[in-house]
């Protein structure tokens, strides 16, 4: 499995992949709908399928030896790894603006969703529905990709307002908790958001392993 | 010895069907795939490589089912598409490079006297190679780990006379080593020089799989040339 990881990092990917890992540092941006920085991350990894189609990577693979659904695990470790380096960075952002930044007016002021738990939780949801509408949704032919990532857009996007609009719901101020006010319940949220992530990613591994045995290359 | 068995294949598409496709390789023996355009042959390939989903048959390779045993089974393969190229802008060399480490029997001299053979040098990307060299490169590959069966889908189209030759000879040292070569061709003048066995697919369908000099002795007309053979069972098969 290291080898194939290996070669999904070294000839399969593209270099946007990494570089839009950096979309992460997005939390810190005040006044901006930061899981925005999510999508943008999925679009860098898109762009690795992109790279991979266009060098029959899928084939290549296949005839490797390894068994057929490694090559699809071997795909989702690198979107998780790509996934996992952003979360970091996200995590990060949200460490500094709960703590040394708590007291910055920049932040204090801010209009939108706080980089907190709760958007970290999100962050984690947005991955986690990246996985299993992108990703497994290519397997089913390992050659189309559009129709899925439309679909992945459309639902990322809902998402986003929702998170966005629900702490302006009365009752629900808390969920734009700044520093850490209300983190029991943000952390709570958060470990949702991952427990979803690892749900959708592991089910749909699962079901894309089961589709690509069924194509013809 | 009997490496590989290619057991009652069926494959259906709306408009074509491979149908109860039986064959064998045996070690130390090169067998020619002969077959018109759209006859099945890469059909056949790919459900050997595992790369079809089958409507029925089976495939097993030293006496084990292919589903199943892939990755122990893939490891004694080599196989050469023709000259699709794979990642065209990355460099021969990082290839190699991520290739090699799926093999535990890759051969670093094998490699080394292929790569000086084939005159490919590592630095270029396949998109700056010739269709004949990346039918070399393809072959280069399969050669570097001491495959035990050969599978080849065109390996030598595209090629000049020369190289042609170079990789029949090839094929001939592989097999002296006991190596079972298969490999499909419309060249019906490399199957004359150098394979020991034929499999002549029609249709989707076998039409022989047997030695050549049976096949010679069953099928050829007195003072006709395999070719000549060839062209006048598949007009008989294309005129039924």
């Amino acid at each position: 499995m290291n080898n194939i990881l290996l070669k999904e990092m070294k000839l399969s990917s593209s270099v946007l992949s990494y570089l839009f890992i950096l979309f992460g540092l997005m939390f810190f941006i005040p006044g901006y709908p930061i899981l925005c920085g999510a999508f943008f991350v999925a679009l860098g990894i898109f762009q690795s399928f992109q790279t991979a189609r266009e060098a029959n990577d899928i084939v290549f693979s296949t005839l490797l030896p390894v068994a057929k659904k490694d090559v699809v695990k071997g795909r989702y470790l690198f979107v998780c790894l790509i996934e996992i380096c952003s979360l970091a960075l996200m995590a990060l952002a949200v460490v500094l603006r709960m703590t040394v930044f708590s007291r910055s007016s920049v932040y204090a002021g801010n209009a939108l969703m706080n980089a907190n738990f709760f958007a970290l939780g999100a962050a984690f949801v947005i991955f986690g529905l990246f996985n299993w509408i992108f990703v497994d949704g290519f397997f089913k032919t390992a050659y189309k990709f559009g129709r899925p990532f439309v679909i992945f857009i459309i639902v990322t996007f809902l998402v986003i307002i929702l998170a966005e609009a629900l702490h302006h719901v009365p009752g629900l101020e808390w969920l734009n908790a700044f520093g850490t006010d209300h983190i029991a319940k943000q952390l709570i949220l958060f470990v949702i958001g991952v427990i979803i992530f690892l749900l959708m990613t592991a089910l749909s591994c699962r079901n894309a392993c089961k589709h690509f045995e069924r194509i013809d290359l | 010895m009997m490496i590989a068995e290619v057991q009652h294949l069926v494959k259906r598409y709306p408009s074509f069907e491979l149908s109860d496709v039986s064959f064998s390789l045996e070690g130390g023996k090169i067998t020619g795939f002969v077959g018109r355009n759209g006859a099945g042959k890469t059909t056949t390939i790919k459900a050997m490589l595992n790369l079809i989903h089958l409507d029925g048959g089976s495939v097993s390779y030293f006496g084990k089912p292919l589903i199943g045993n892939e990755t122990e089974i893939k490891k004694l393969i080599g196989y050469s598409t023709g000259t699709v190229s794979w990642y065209p802008r990355k460099k021969i060399r990082d290839i190699v490079d991520i290739v090699k480490r799926f093999y535990e029997t890759w051969d670093e001299d094998t490699y080394r006297r292929y790569l000086n053979l084939f005159g490919l040098d590592e630095s270029k990307t396949p998109l700056e190679l010739s269709e004949g060299m990346k039918v070399k490169l393809n072959l280069l590959l399969a050669l570097s780990h001491r495959s035990e069966v050969l599978i080849l889908d065109e390996p030598t189209s595209g090629l000049d006379p020369f190289s042609r030759n170079e990789i029949l000879d090839i094929f001939s040292e592989l097999k002296k080593e006991g190596v079972a070569v298969f490999f499909s061709t419309h060249i019906i003048s490399d199957i004359e020089k150098c394979a020991d066995n034929i499999v002549y697919i029609s249709k989707g369908k076998i039409v022989a799989a047997m030695p050549k000099e049976d096949f010679i002795r069953q099928h050829s007309n007195e003072g006709e040339s395999l070719e000549e053979t060839m062209l006048r069972m598949e007009g008989g098969v294309f005129h039924e």
